[in-house]
């Protein structure tokens, strides 16, 4: 398979925004698989669209933000987990506070959010995030924080721009 | 390390066989996200479609440079080795023998009647998009240089689709481009880039109206696109060749059904832009073999037999043939929850496995 993951070898997801034409077939794929899509749509005042998710941090907030310690990095995979078991479905949703990048959403249901897992059960099996494989424009990149470097030409890091902009805005204003 | 895109990603290889097999109509997102993921649940599927190379609107619609061709190029090819779907190009489904013609009519070499292919299958999907351009119906439509944004832009993919195929002929020109949809931003940032002289815009609301967004209209302004909102074309002035675009300059009324405002002609606000090719997106219909028969509109309104099922037993329907002319994202969840949907049904019918 071309998406061979390097044994050990942490990976995170990583989106070239620059790439991205807001087709929301990320989103669309996530959902049909999962329910509720663990990567999300939105829209800029001016009408921009791009998806919002989760970076798989390497030190994350919402972690440090979570009382009860239902996130947690694995530090084999580098992937960053929810456990729905652990989650107490606290009324602050901490965790949704801190993500700086809108990544956690509303589950509404007993375990209130929903995350990125990186596709775990695909994993399982040697299968890479679905939204990268159906993303139509390569703006998806499943990678190792050295081939990141790489992959964060000029455009990518304008756009990142823009859209961390955007983000803070929407942050603000909740 | 580059990533491919893989309509068949629910497995590494297709499922085992379960010894049926089903057609699908379309090679556009919506006919090869069915066809992946009926191929991974062990179903022999043949695409069909009437274009050269499989991809819809990803290949022949959208520009390079916004969607990489050859990853769409790539993904079909994956199907095909890979997952085992088999591709009959250049083949039209129809309901009768030389139907109504659509964009791209002119790249098939055989046509298929609708019946005799859903008597050879377990069932059908069809996914063959919104391929019918609407007409403005104002004189002078039917000038040479007028062209649909479709007939505009297949063109571009220039030497995969043969010697009927012409290149871009915006270079030098006065174009305008009518319409205010994503189709419309393509054409005219193709012929932007193709060299034309100048490249006017003409929608009959506002900014906040078109469905491109403000966003992507303020970029292609920056590139010198003329943005004139608020203009209703009257008639496209020229004998035998295109010589300019009259219009209305328009108010804004109250909101329609759709909830969008509509535009109201200002009487003797006439004006006359100069103008040697006329690209007219003005929106795409469904395009559908059989139409009367299927009846989609019960499967819109969610009053069909079976989800996404049409009123002809065992034929589906997804994308934007269902829908008319929407989104990749949209297109792919509907030939998702088609395939789904046809295999419930299969399940249903013929005792489920
Ligand atoms: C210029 C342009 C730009 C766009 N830009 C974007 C964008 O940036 N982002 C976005 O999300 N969406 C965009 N879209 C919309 C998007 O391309 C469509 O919503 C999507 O491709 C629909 O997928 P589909 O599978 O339903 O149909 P299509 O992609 O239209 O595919 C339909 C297929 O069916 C075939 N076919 C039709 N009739 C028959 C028949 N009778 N027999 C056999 N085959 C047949 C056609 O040859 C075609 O291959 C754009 C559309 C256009 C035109
Ligand atoms: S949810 Fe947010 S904070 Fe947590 S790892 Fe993902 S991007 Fe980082
Ligand atoms: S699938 Fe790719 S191009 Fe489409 S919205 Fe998601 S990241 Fe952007």
């Amino acid at each position: 398979m071309a998406n061979d993951n390097p044994v050990g070898a942490q990976r995170t997801k990583w989106v070239d925004y620059s790439r991205c034409i807001g087709c929301e077939s990320c989103e669309a794929i996530c959902k049909f698989l999962y329910g509720l899509p663990r990567i999300q749509m939105t829209e800029s005042d001016e009408g921009l669209a791009f998806p919002l998710y989760c970076h798989h941090c390497e030190h994350p907030m919402c972690a440090k933000a979570c009382p009860v310690g239902a996130i947690e990095k694995d530090e084999a995979t580098g992937a960053v987990y929810h456990d729905p078991a652990r989650c107490r479905g606290c009324k602050a949703m901490k965790c949704m506070q801190a993500c700086p990048f809108g990544a956690i959403y509303h589950a509404g249901g007993v375990v209130p959010v929903t995350k990125c897992d990186l596709c775990r059960d695909r994993a399982r099996v040697g299968l890479g995030p679905a939204c990268m494989e159906i993303c139509p424009c390569e703006a998806i990149h499943f990678v190792t924080r050295e081939e990141l470097l790489n992959l964060k030409t000029r455009e990518a890091s304008t756009a990142q721009k823009l859209v961390m902009k955007q983000i803070r805005q929407m942050r603000g204003q909740k | 390390m580059r990533t491919r895109m893989n309509f068949g990603l629910f497995r590494d290889k297709p499922g085992p066989r379960n010894g049926r097999s089903v057609a699908i109509a379309g090679a556009g997102p919506s006919g090869l996200s069915a066809a992946g993921y009926l191929a991974c649940r062990g179903y022999a599927v043949t695409v069909y479609d009437k274009m050269p190379k499989p991809g819809g609107l990803l290949y022949f619609g959208i520009p390079d440079f916004r969607l990489p061709v050859e990853r769409t190029e790539a993904a079909a090819e994956l199907l095909a080795a890979n997952y085992g779907v088999a591709f009959r190009m250049r083949t039209k489904i129809v309901g009768q023998p030389g139907e109504a013609r659509d964009e791209g009519d002119e790249f098939r070499t055989e046509e298929l009647l609708l019946t005799d292919l859903r008597a050879a299958h377990d069932a059908v999907i069809l996914c063959t998009g919104s391929w019918r351009s609407r007409r403005m119906g104002i004189p002078g439509e039917e000038l040479p240089e007028v062209l649909s944004g479709l007939e505009y832009l297949f063109p571009l993919r220039g030497a995969v689709c043969g010697p009927e195929a012409c290149v871009s002929p915006a270079l030098g020109r006065k174009v305008v481009v009518i319409g205010g949809g994503l189709s419309a931003m393509d054409a005219a940032q193709c012929a932007l880039r193709s060299g034309a002289e100048r490249v006017t815009m003409l929608y009959r609301r506002t900014i906040d109206e078109a469905p491109a967004g403000p966003y992507e209209i303020g970029l292609l302004q920056d590139c010198g696109m003329i943005w004139k909102e608020l203009a209703m074309p009257l008639r496209i002035l020229g004998r035998e060749h295109v010589e300019g675009v009259e219009f209305l300059q328009c108010a804004l009324g109250e909101p329609d059904e759709s909830g969008r405002r509509c535009p109201l002609p200002q009487d003797g606000s006439n004006q006359i832009l100069e103008a040697d090719m006329v690209i007219s997106a003005v929106g795409e219909l469904p395009t559908l073999p059989l139409a009367e028969r299927l009846e989609v509109s019960k499967v819109r309104k969610g009053a069909s037999p079976w989800p996404r099922m049409t009123m002809m037993e065992g034929v589906f329907v997804a994308g934007d043939a269902l829908t008319g002319p929407s989104k990749i994202g949209w297109a792919i969840t509907g030939g998702l929850e088609a395939a789904r949907s046809l295999e419930q049904w299969l399940n249903h019918t013929q005792g489920g496995r």
